[in-house]
C-alpha cells in the first residue's frame, strides 16, 4: 500500500469536501435550515466557471470574483423571496421548501446548458515526489478550498456582520434586542451559503467534470461533513471534510470503492450516536 | 325510455370514442430527461421523436387498409427507477398507449418491463444489453441490442492478437447492471483466452474521488485496463487515471469513445488512443426497411437536424420503433398480443443492421465495431469489413 499517495489523494479531496461543506453548516447553523438547494448552487458555480473558461481561455480560478458575487446575490434574493416566510417553521417545511427550490434550480440548468457532460480540458501536470504523485489541479484545487475555508473563519471572527452572524446563531431573540436586524443577517448568511457553494463549484471544474449529475452527491458530501465535523463550526467542517476524504481514500484501497460511501455513512451514524453535536461542534446545534 | 336512450347515447359515445382511439397509434415512453442519466436519455427522446416525425410526415404506419399517424407519449422519469415503474402504469393504465419503448439502461428496463409483462403489453428497449434483464422469462420484452459477451469476446480477442503481450487485465467498473455485466463478462472472455484478470473492483453510483482505487490499479501492473460506468463516471476515471500517472498500453472505457461527449469531456489528449466497443457505427453500411433505407440516410438526416454525430444509442432508439412498425404492419393491427407474437418472429433488415430477436428477446448477436480514438477522431478497428485504422498503444 502506498500510504503517502493514499493521504495526498484524500487530503485533496477533503479540502474540496470541507469547501462545500462550510456554506452549508453556516446556513444549518445560524438559519436551522437544511439547504437541499446546496449542491445545485456547487453546480450552478461549476457553469459559471466552465462558461467563464470557456469564454476567456483563463483558469477558471480567476472567475471567483465573478461567481462569487452572482452565487451571493442569488442564495440572498433566494433566502429574502422564499425561505424567510416559513424560517421559523418546523425544519421539515424549511427542507421541503429548499427541495423545491433545488427541483427547480436543477431543472432550470438542465434545460439551459443542457446535460451533456463539459470538463475544463486543462492540465497542469504533475509534481512527482518518487513514491507518489501530486497532481497540480488538485493542488490548486486544495489550496484554493483551504484559502476560501480560512476566510470565511475570519470573516466571522473579525467583521462586524461576521460577528452579527454569530450572535444570531448564538441567540436571535438577545441579537434582535442588541439591535440587529435578524432577517438581513438570514439574508446575507445565506447568501454566503451559497457564495461558498458557487465558488467551491467553479474551483471544482479543475478536477470535476461539470453536469447537474454532480448535485445530489455533492449534497451528500456536504451533509455527511457537516455531522461529522460538526454544525455550525468552521474548523469542524474542514476537520469533517479532510477526514471523510482520508477515509474514503484508504477505504477506496483497502475495501473497494462501493464500500467506501457505506463505510462513510457509518461512521456517520456512529457519530451521531455518540457525539451528536459533530465531533467539533458547538453546543446546541446537536 | 329516458333510461334507454340514455344507455343507447352512451354506448355510441363508447363506440365513437373507441373508433377515435384507433386513428392514431400511441406509443408510451418513460425517459430520463432529467437527472444522472439525462446525457443518455435525451439522446434517446431525439431519436424516438426523430422516428415519429419521420413516420406521420410520410403519412404514418400501414395498419390494414389505412394509415395511422403515430403518437409518441412520454414523461420525464427523473432518472429514478421507481417513478420509471409509476410512470409506465400511468402510460398503460391513464394513457391507454398501445405498446411501450423502454427507458435508458438496463436497470430501468428491468423495471418496466416488469410492469410491462403485468399489463400484458410489448415493450421494446433500445438500450439495455445486459442478458440477465432478458432472461427472467417476460415474453412482452424485446430488445436491439445484441448480448455483451459477443461485445467483449471481440474485444479480448483483437487485442490479444494485435498486441500478444496482453497478459494482465484490471477492470473498475461501476456497481450499476450494466457496467457491472460488462466487466463479468470482460472477465470471462479474457480468462477463456488465458489473459489474467488482476483486478476487479466495482465503484458504487455517485463516487467522485477514484484516486484510491486508481493506486490499487496501479500497483497491479495491468497491460489493459477495462473501465465501464456511465459518460460522467468514465470522464472522472480517465482523468484521474492521469491525476495519478497511471497508464497501460490498452486503455478501454466502454462506452466511452462510442459517444462524442466522452471525447469532448476528457479532451484531446486524455482521449487518445483510448478503445471501446459499440453497437452501431456510421461506417457500417447496412440497407433496410424504415423511415431511414441506409446508414448514410439516417446519419445525413441526424446530423442534418442535430447538428451532431449519431452514436449507437440514437442509432439503436431510432431502429427499436421500426420493430413495432414492421411488426404492426405484417399482423394489420394493434392488438398487443398479435404485436407481441410478430415480434417474436420478427427478422427484418434496417439502417441499424439486422433485428432478429432471440428466444429471450434479446436481438441475436453480431460483429460489433470496435473503436478507437485516434487524433481526436473514431476510427473503428474491427470487424475487418468496415476497419479504418490499425490498434495502437496508449502512450501516456
Amino acid at each position: 500500500m502506498n500510504t503517502i499517495q493514499l493521504i495526498i489523494n484524500g487530503l485533496g479531496t477533503g479540502a474540496f469536501y470541507a469547501s462545500i461543506a462550510v456554506g452549508f453548516s453556516l446556513v444549518w447553523g445560524v438559519l436551522n435550515v437544511i439547504n437541499m438547494v446546496h449542491g445545485s448552487l456547487v453546480v450552478l458555480g461549476a457553469f459559471l466557471g466552465f462558461f467563464f473558461w470557456k469564454i476567456t481561455g483563463l483558469n477558471p480560478v480567476f472567475s471567483v470574483p465573478f461567481v462569487a458575487v452572482s452565487t451571493f446575490l442569488i442564495g440572498a434574493t433566494l433566502q429574502s423571496v422564499f425561505i424567510n416566510k416559513v424560517v421559523s417553521a418546523p425544519v421539515l417545511t424549511t427542507l421541503t421548501l429548499t427541495f423545491g427550490l433545488d427541483l427547480i434550480l436543477y431543472n432550470v440548468m438542465t434545460v439551459y446548458f443542457t446535460a451533456s457532460i463539459r470538463r475544463v480540458t486543462t492540465s497542469y501536470g504533475n509534481i512527482d515526489l518518487g513514491s507518489a504523485v501530486v497532481p497540480i489541479d488538485r493542488l490548486y484545487v486544495a489550496i484554493f478550498a483551504l484559502l476560501i475555508t480560512g476566510i470565511l473563519y475570519l470573516v466571522l471572527r473579525m467583521t462586524s456582520i461576521g460577528r452579527a452572524i454569530v450572535a444570531v446563531r448564538m441567540d436571535k431573540t438577545a441579537a434582535a434586542l442588541m439591535g440587529i436586524w435578524v432577517k438581513s443577517v438570514y439574508a446575507i448568511t445565506f447568501g454566503i451559503g451559497a457564495m461558498m457553494a458557487g465558488v467551491a463549484g467553479a474551483v471544482s471544474t479543475l478536477i470535476y467534470p461539470v453536469t447537474t449529475g454532480l448535485s445530489g452527491a455533492f449534497l451528500l458530501k456536504a451533509f455527511i461533513v457537516c455531522v461529522i465535523g460538526g454544525l455550525g463550526s468552521i474548523p469542524g467542517a474542514l476537520f469533517g471534510g479532510l477526514l471523510l476524504g482520508v477515509i474514503e481514500s484508504f477505504a477506496g484501497y483497502a475495501i473497494g470503492p462501493q464500500n467506501s460511501l457505506t463505510l462513510a455513512l457509518a461512521i456517520m451514524l456512529f457519530v451521531l450516536l455518540v457525539k451528536p453535536t459533530g465531533l467539533m461542534g458547538v453546543k446546541g446545534f446537536d | 325510455m329516458k333510461r334507454y336512450v340514455s344507455l343507447i347515447s352512451i354506448a355510441l359515445l363508447a363506440t365513437v370514442s373507441s373508433a377515435m382511439a384507433q386513428e392514431k397509434i400511441k406509443i408510451g415512453s418513460a425517459l430520463a430527461l432529467t437527472g444522472g442519466l439525462a446525457d443518455e436519455g435525451i439522446k434517446q427522446a431525439v431519436a424516438q421523436r426523430m422516428w415519429v416525425r419521420r413516420v406521420n410526415e410520410a403519412g404514418g404506419i400501414q395498419v390494414g387498409d389505412k394509415k395511422l399517424p403515430v403518437e409518441l407519449v412520454e414523461y420525464d422519469y427523473q432518472s429514478d427507477g421507481n417513478r420509471a415503474a409509476q410512470i409506465t402504469e400511468k402510460l398503460i393504465n391513464v394513457d391507454k398507449v398501445s405498446f411501450l419503448l423502454a427507458p435508458y439502461g438496463s436497470g430501468h428496463t428491468k423495471i418496466t418491463a416488469t410492469v410491462a409483462e403485468r399489463y400484458q403489453v410489448p415493450i421494446i428497449s433500445c438500450v439495455a444489453s445486459s442478458e440477465s434483464v432478458f432472461n427472467t422469462g417476460n415474453k412482452y420484452l424485446f430488445g436491439t441490442l445484441a448480448s455483451l459477451n459477443s461485445l467483449t469476446d471481440a474485444m479480448a480477442h483483437l487485442f490479444q492478437s494485435k498486441m500478444p503481450n496482453t497478459k494482465r487485465l484490471a477492470i473498475l467498473a461501476r456497481d450499476d447492471v450494466f457496467p457491472k455485466s460488462v466487466a463479468d463478462e470482460a472477465a470471462k472472455s479474457a480468462k477463456a483466452l488465458g489473459i489474467d484478470v488482476v483486478y476487479f473492483e466495482l465503484y458504487a453510483t455517485g463516487t467522485m474521488d477514484q484516486t484510491s482505487a486508481l493506486s490499487a490499479m496501479k500497483a497491479s501492473k495491468p497491460d489493459w485496463i477495462l473501465g465501464t460506468g456511465y459518460n460522467q463516471d468514465l470522464i472522472l476515471l480517465r482523468k484521474q487515471m492521469s491525476d495519478i500517472g497511471l497508464t497501460a498500453p490498452i486503455v478501454s472505457m466502454v462506452i466511452g469513445p462510442a459517444v462524442r461527449d466522452f471525447i469532448d469531456g476528457v479532451g484531446p489528449s486524455l482521449a487518445e488512443n483510448v478503445t471501446a466497443v459499440t453497437w452501431w457505427h456510421q461506417s457500417q453500411k447496412f440497407t433496410g426497411i424504415g423511415p431511414w433505407r441506409t446508414s448514410a440516410d439516417f446519419y445525413n438526416d441526424f446530423k442534418k437536424e442535430n447538428k451532431a454525430e449519431p452514436d449507437f444509442v440514437n442509432a439503436a432508439c431510432a431502429a427499436a420503433p421500426i420493430a413495432y412498425q414492421a411488426a404492426i404492419e405484417q399482423t394489420k393491427s394493434l392488438d398487443r398480443n398479435k404485436v407481441r407474437d410478430a415480434l417474436s418472429h420478427l427478422d427484418i433488415q434496417t439502417f441499424y443492421g439486422r433485428i432478429k430477436f432471440g428466444q429471450n428477446g434479446m436481438n441475436e448477436a453480431r460483429d460489433m465495431p470496435i473503436l478507437q480514438v485516434q487524433d481526436n477522431e473514431v476510427k473503428v478497428l474491427y470487424p475487418p469489413a468496415v476497419a479504418n485504422a490499425e490498434l495502437r498503444r496508449v502512450d501516456h
